[in-house]
């Protein structure tokens, strides 16, 4: 099937939502080059489950393009139609099985070379995007604020060198209660913004007294979700088992079982209110690589998704230690709660965690208001991000948490 | 041939930030090396079929996971068929299952069997443990694999029967072999110890080693990503060390190590950073070279940009056995 072949009775296995929001847009979705109705189904085959950021996105997007004129969508679409696609591609189930598609077609770019032009093809069209969409100005000034090194004693490594030529460094912090001063001013974000999913608290441990059962404050942890990241080994075992009786189990087949696993198949169980957060726990389980068997790769990849997707005006992120590296082998069914701890490794990771979650929360709109704040937990050491803190310098005057939220405004 | 793998950024070697985690490089082999600050791969950044590229000297273009040998002639039978050397005179000390064919080509363009021997270190040992008296607890963790493709074992690894042959052919007991690994703390280093028996017992003229250890970037951790990478360095001046050291070797031996290519930029926002290398950015495709040997110039710094597929036209007019097939231009400044 090629995209101008679409009709209403193709998306028949969707979703409710998102059949309705593909039947609505079939006229853009009929004049798009294969590659891009792809990549199109891909997220709207997952309406259902996206965030609110995520349905406004879409919604504007088709908004514009189906108010294109012919010569100008067209120009539009052409690096996309200038990639040529072979016959076994085309002849996909692309509608239905979009993930699939998607996967192939990376296989595919790559093997002919044609994986940069891809690539500049995508970036021109979100850079067109976001000129040509009014920037969508955020209720108020997105924070985020991440604590590392939870549970590690006093290191010799300098930490946050890659964040401070961005902001301010305070050496002399009174760690007293600063976990409880942080939380109160995530709930207090929380109450000042009452929006479904604009605020978050990703814990890579068990959940912080102090963060849980706030309003409007969603929550997800790295302890809660071991046994659903130990059931997707599990299955994954299970069905690489029984496909490799027919010989070795390809990179595409175990992919796409895994994307295909559910919230029920992976036993996490919950109601129809919090629906959309546990398909966001299993995405963010099955297409992170790390983030089952190490927890500080679990939370740098799970505020990664978040500030994508949901586009939270509040991140509380919380590093924990990780366990010690062993075999993959064991890694892979062993409990990672019940193992020894790699602390310092852990403060590796969390401080590279927290650079990588500046720069996701840099790409979001509004990023000039910004502010962002990591804290060595239980030390003296803090680093700050904000327009109302001259960038590159150090503090070594006595403050406390409280204080530097202050000053950052 | 050391190939500094999988996947290393500037940014964690030789940018200035990266510096520390390469002292070996820095102090104790760059002042002997001609170095290049730019060697570009344009081709697939997947370890095995990267790897494969660079010992054919052609973009190669299989399913980086599949069990297939190169399409393309590999340096190792350009070597052995130009110069009629024994199938001892080359080897590859390869890490994980995947890199097991990649010896030889199997693409029809060249005559069978001039292929190099392939050993696979990890191999060795999964036979030694399951053999020797010695109690296997502590070593299984240098039996780790790659970090992508974990539950995907190719048909054509080697039988128990070739293992025994090797290590009958290494001089090796299992025994032997397993109390040295346990003084050993990854599988790169397993995979250098290997090599070191290698060059005692055959003394081969080409030998290629791939290390693998900082691909462990894809779990995500960041600590242990630099723990692969200080081992590489560490692991590179023992190389040439053990070329220094050793008779049949030393004067006589030009060394080149590369990565196979980099990891993902951290501002490129369809990757995740160091964790991957998916994108194709430059910082994924942009590495180093460095060069050692009685012919080499020292201390020497070149900034113009290679393509990793002039290696293989370069080790054919280093070592004088042509290289057909190959793209790519030898490398003046190490002729």
């Amino acid at each position: 099937m090629v995209p101008s072949e679409l009709r209403a009775e193709s998306f028949a296995r969707y979703q409710p939502q998102a059949r309705s929001f593909a039947v609505s847009n079939l006229s853009v979705l009929r004049r798009m080059p294969l590659i891009l109705a792809s990549l199109m189904l891909r997220q709207l085959i997952q309406f259902d489950w996206c965030f609110p950021a995520e349905r406004e996105q879409l919604s504007r997007q088709f908004d514009l393009l189906s108010g294109l004129d012919a010569t100008s969508f067209d120009a539009l679409m052409a690096p996309f139609s200038a990639i040529l696609l072979s016959a076994e591609l085309r002849g996909m189930e692309w509608v239905d099985r979009p993930q699939l598609f998607s996967e192939q077609l990376t296989a595919y770019l790559w093997s002919e070379h044609q994986i940069d032009r891809y690539h500049k093809a995508a970036q021109d069209y979100q850079q067109y995007l976001e000129t040509a969409l009014k920037l969508m100005t955020p209720a108020g000034p997105r924070w985020t604020i991440v604590t590392v090194g939870q549970g590690s004693e006093q290191t010799e490594r300098p930490l946050f060198r890659k964040l401070l030529p961005h902001g301010a460094l305070f050496t002399q912090v009174d760690p007293a209660g600063g976990l409880e001063i942080l939380l109160a001013e995530v709930r207090s974000r929380a109450q000042r913004y009452p929006i479904e999913y604009a605020h978050w608290y990703i814990e890579g441990g068990a959940p912080h007294a102090a963060g849980v059962g706030a309003t409007n404050l969603t929550t997800m942890s790295y302890d809660r979700l071991v046994p659903v990241a130990r059931r997707e080994f599990s299955l994954l075992n299970q069905f690489a088992s029984r496909r490799s009786t027919n010989g070795p189990v390809g990179v595409e087949a175990v992919s796409s079982y895994v994307a295909s696993l559910s919230p029920e198949d992976l036993d996490l169980k919950g109601t129809g209110a919090d629906a959309v957060l546990r398909h966001f726990e299993v995405n963010v389980l099955t297409q992170g690589a790390g983030c089952q068997i190490y927890s500080t790769t679990f939370v740098q990849w799970a505020a990664r998704e978040c500030l994508h997707r949901a586009q939270p005006l509040t991140l509380f992120a919380r590093f924990s230690t990780r366990q010690a590296n062993a075999p993959m082998e064991q890694l892979l069914v062993r409990d990672p709660l019940q193992q020894p701890q790699d602390q310092e490794g852990s403060l590796v990771d969390a401080d590279m965690g927290a650079y990588y979650t500046w720069i996701n929360q840099s790409r979001l709109t509004g990023a000039e208001q910004s502010r962002f704040l990591v804290w060595f937990e239980g030390h003296r050491i803090a680093c700050a991000i904000a327009p109302t803190l001259s960038r590159s310098t150090t503090s070594t005057a006595s403050t406390n948490l409280r204080q530097v939220l202050d000053w950052m405004g | 041939m050391v190939t500094f793998g999988g996947g290393a950024r500037d940014e964690e070697t030789f940018a200035p930030e990266g510096q520390e985690n390469i002292p070996h490089l820095m102090k104790e082999l760059i002042p002997q090396a001609t170095f290049f600050t730019q060697v570009v791969n344009r081709g697939i950044l997947g370890h095995y079929v990267a790897t494969a590229s660079l010992a054919t000297g052609v973009y190669e273009r299989f399913d980086n996971f599949a069990d297939v040998a190169p399409e393309n002639p590999t340096v190792f039978e350009y070597f052995r068929k130009g110069l009629s050397r024994p199938a001892n005179d080359a080897w590859v000390i390869a890490p994980s299952n995947g890199f097991n064919r990649i010896g030889q080509s199997g693409g029809g363009k060249f005559a069978a069997g001039f292929g190099a021997q392939v050993v696979l270190p990890k191999h060795l040992l999964a036979s030694a443990l399951g053999r020797a008296s010695v109690n296997s607890g502590g070593l299984d963790f240098l039996l780790q694999d790659n970090y992508e493709d974990l539950l995907f074992t190719p048909s054509s690894v080697r039988s128990d029967v070739e293992l025994s042959r090797l290590t009958e052919m290494l001089h090796l007991s299992v025994d032997d072999f397993a109390h040295h690994a346990k003084t050993l703390s990854s599988p790169d280093e397993l995979s250098v110890y290997v090599m070191r028996q290698l060059m005692r017992q055959f003394a081969p003229s080409l030998l290629w080693i791939t290390l693998h250890d900082m691909d462990v970037a894809h779990t995500g951790a960041y600590s242990l990503y630099l723990d692969g990478i200080r081992r590489t360095d560490r692991l590179c001046a023992e190389i040439w060390q053990m070329i220094e050291s050793n008779p049949d070797y030393k004067g006589l031996t030009t060394m080149l190590v590369l990565p196979d290519f980099g990891r993902d930029s951290d501002f490129n926002a369809s990757g995740n950073g160091f964790q991957h290398h998916r994108t194709g950015d430059p910082l994924s495709r942009t590495t180093w070279m460095m060069a050692m040997g009685p012919h080499i110039r020292e201390n020497v710094t070149v900034d113009r940009a290679l393509d990793s597929l002039d290696l293989v036209p370069t080790l054919g007019s280093l070592m004088s056995f042509a290289t057909p097939l190959a793209k790519g231009r030898p490398i003046a400044e190490v002729l």
